[in-house]
């Protein structure tokens, strides 16, 4: 290759660098001010949840979408790591010189460890063996913690109080307001670490190995050791999002590490979308959010978002940042205009279904909760009787009319969107 | 002088049906060494058997006098022997020029690091330049590997089998369903990329073949029936009744 062909190969890198960082200065800024924006208390313990849902997310998208593992009980390294910091809290309580907000870094050291030795039986296997294996590990642990009372202090948890130790710099993080920049911090150095590691060479290993395990092989590189580093490394920041919740709650159970809340990853991570970086971020603060806001409206709360999760899985396996990501092109090249009417046509249905699904849904759980002898509460603010049949059938005719309509005004809207990707390429 | 190859009593039955039935095969250091053979004849099996795909049911395989025999594929590779597939296998959701650094790694000090940046490592960005224009793949370099045509991804999946500078290079039916003209670019491809390094290569185009290699191997019924140079193989009475056939006529 001769030299001049080298330098032109050459690209500029310090104008790349800054561009990529330019989120993270943006994401700073947006943690700081976001505490002013949002109203009240509750809007704080909101923004914390989220903050550590945020890393608990992307640390699982470490395996689920850059490695290819799909891993059924991540919420152990979670709740492992969050068990460890809050015996340092607790440690604190009595007089040890621990600073709190180092807290994050005895539950990331809790979640390497339990990574390490669950990922030397599970790392071993790909693919399907290697998901079962997890889920037997989290039911064993969950077991295990159970048994264990003197230590994780049986189904009450450990609690403690994050603001009896030493003050730091006359800071004692008593308030929730102080709590929330600590885990704004940590989230955001924590999330700024992985999006590192993306571009390492172990990162890009990950990659490979989720395209093709096999072939890794013959380029020298034994997959089953990646998955294990890789794996070790992901539940050293599932740890860290546990410190973080010990933190914030100030208790920890065995429920932080339940086969719901490692589905609930699952879901928030898939519902962002696996196939970016940032993905996870956007379902990790979207499903955070709908579990407090939905879950103070309506009991059916898990059954909307294992909903949005089926129908995600169906018609949009790229997550909310995998139809971004598709549409970007096209409303760059200026075709959204020719999009929006189609995708207009769509929403009469959806709406439609939309109101069939949450009736059927809602009428459900009063039924329920009537048979158990409570008094109906009312449906959007309409008394309906969940024993009659006429709000039934209402809501079943609603959701057959809607998936009828979106039947109708899919193609054109498919249509639509070949169209104008076609053209957004051929610009 | 050290064979780059030497195996010897190799054998390969799956359930009942043995199909490697006592491989005797040599290549020497530096030379372009086909092996050809009918349909079915247990030549990718032999490489599987090589590379540490597959485990062999007894004999014995030297890389440069050392023994391979039962090792991992990524030991193997680390002892120096690439191999590309007969079915192509790259890393569809990453980029041309991402494979190519992917298939570079090892060899170019990148470890399992996850603490140092990737694009840190100047000669593994060069190598993986080289290899891509070598494939003449420059205007794909951000193509998702996945989505080239496929006389692109033969290309690539050489290029991937040598990104990592192997002395010994494996090459299962590089050429198979091309087009004449995408295979004398490959071909030429191959020469070059195996300049000053030992390649076998498995094709079944035989003119190809007699264009290509010093020593042609010929496998038929899971033995290697005859084995030297194109003229002699050519020649031989056993091939010509198990193989070549009317292809060896013309070609005489
Ligand atoms: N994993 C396997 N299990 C069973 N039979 C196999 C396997 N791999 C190859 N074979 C059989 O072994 C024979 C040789 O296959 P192969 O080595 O691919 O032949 P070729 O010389 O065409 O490359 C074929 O009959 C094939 O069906
Ligand atoms: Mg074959």
């Amino acid at each position: 290759m001769s030299a001049p062909a080298q330098t032109a190969l050459a690209r500029p890198q310090s104008g790349a660098a800054l561009r990529a960082m330019l989120p993270w200065v943006l994401a700073a800024l947006a943690a700081l001010i976001l505490p002013h924006v949002v109203p009240g208390g509750f809007g704080l313990s909101l923004l914390c949840r989220m903050g550590i849902a945020i890393v608990f997310a992307l640390s699982f998208n470490m395996l689920l979408g850059q490695g290819g593992m799909l891993d059924f009980g991540h919420a152990v390294f979670l709740g492992l790591g969050g068990f460890l910091a809050m015996h340092a809290m607790k440690l604190a309580d009595a007089g040890w010189w621990i600073p709190l907000p180092a807290l994050p870094l005895v539950g990331a050291a809790g979640g390497l460890a339990v990574a390490i030795l669950a990922g030397w039986v599970s790392t071993r296997r790909a693919g399907t063996a290697f998901a079962m294996i997890t889920l037997g590990v989290a039911e064993l642990v969950v077991a295990v913690v159970l048994l264990l009372p003197s230590v994780f202090g049986g189904e009450e948890g450990l609690s403690g109080d994050r603001s009896s130790g030493p003050p730091l710099l006359g800071v004692d993080f008593g308030t929730q307001i102080q709590a929330y920049y600590l885990i704004a911090a940590w989230a955001w150095a924590a999330a700024l670490l992985m999006w590192l590691y993306t571009r390492t060479p172990l990162g890009r290993l990950a990659n490979a190995i989720r395209d093709n395990p096999e072939r890794v092989g013959f380029l020298g590189y034994d997959a089953a050791r990646i998955r294990l580093l890789v794996f070790s490394l992901s539940g050293l920041f599932a740890g860290i999002a546990g410190g973080l919740a010990a933190l914030n709650d100030e208790i920890v159970t065995a429920g932080n590490m339940s086969p719901e809340a490692s589905s609930a990853v699952l879901v928030m991570t898939f519902i962002g979308g696996v196939g970016t970086f940032w993905g996870p971020v956007i379902g990790a603060v979207l499903i955070t959010f709908l579990s407090v806001a939905l879950s103070t409206v309506t009991d059916a709360w898990q059954l909307y978002s294992g909903l949005l999760f089926v129908a995600m899985v169906v018609w949009a396996p790229g997550g909310i940042s995998g139809i971004i990501l598709a549409h970007a092109p096209v409303v760059r090249a200026g075709f959204a205009g020719r999009l929006a009417p189609a995708y207009a046509a769509m929403l009469p249905g959806f709406f439609l279904a939309l109101a069939g699904t949450l009736g059927l849904a809602e009428l459900g759980f009063r039924l329920q909760s009537v048979r158990n002898g409570a008094s109906p509460r009312p449906v959007f603010g309409m008394a309906l009787d969940p024993q009659g049949v006429l709000p039934w059938v209402v809501a079943a005719i609603l959701l057959l009319a809607g998936a009828w309509l979106l039947r109708r005004a899919a193609p054109a809207a498919r249509e639509a969107w070949q169209e104008a990707s076609v053209m957004a390429q051929v610009q | 002088m050290t064979l780059a190859l030497h195996v010897t009593g190799l054998k390969k039955a799956f359930g009942p049906t043995k199909i490697i039935r006592g491989v005797e095969l040599q290549v020497a250091r530096g030379e372009r060494h086909a092996v050809i053979g009918p349909n079915g004849a247990g030549k990718s099996t032999l490489f599987h058997l090589i590379s540490g795909r597959l485990p062999s049911d007894a004999g014995q395989i030297l890389l440069h006098g050392q023994d391979i025999t039962g090792l991992a594929p990524h030991d193997i590779f680390n002892r120096g022997l690439a191999r590309s597939f007969q079915v192509t296998s790259l890393f569809p959701r990453l980029s041309v020029f991402e494979n190519l650094r992917a298939a570079a790694m090892r060899t170019h000090g990148c470890g399992h690091a996850f603490w140092r940046r990737l694009e840190g490592f100047a000669p593994l960005r060069r190598r993986a330049e080289e290899v891509l224009s070598l494939l003449g793949l420059e205007r794909r370099r951000d193509v998702l590997a996945g989505a080239l045509a496929y006389a692109d991804q033969r290309a690539l999946e050489i290029g991937v089998t040598i990104a990592g500078g192997a002395e010994t290079i494996l090459l299962d039916e590089p050429t198979a369903g091309m087009s004449r003209a995408e295979t004398e670019r490959a071909v030429t491809l191959i020469r070059r990329v195996s300049e000053g390094r030992t390649l076998v290569m498995i094709e079944h185009d035989l003119g190809v073949v007699f264009g290509l290699a010093d020593t042609i191997s010929v496998l038929a019924e899971g033995r290697v029936i005859a084995s030297g140079p194109p003229d002699q193989v050519r020649g031989d009475p056993a091939v010509r009744t198990a193989y070549l056939g009317a292809a060896a006529e013309t070609l005489a």
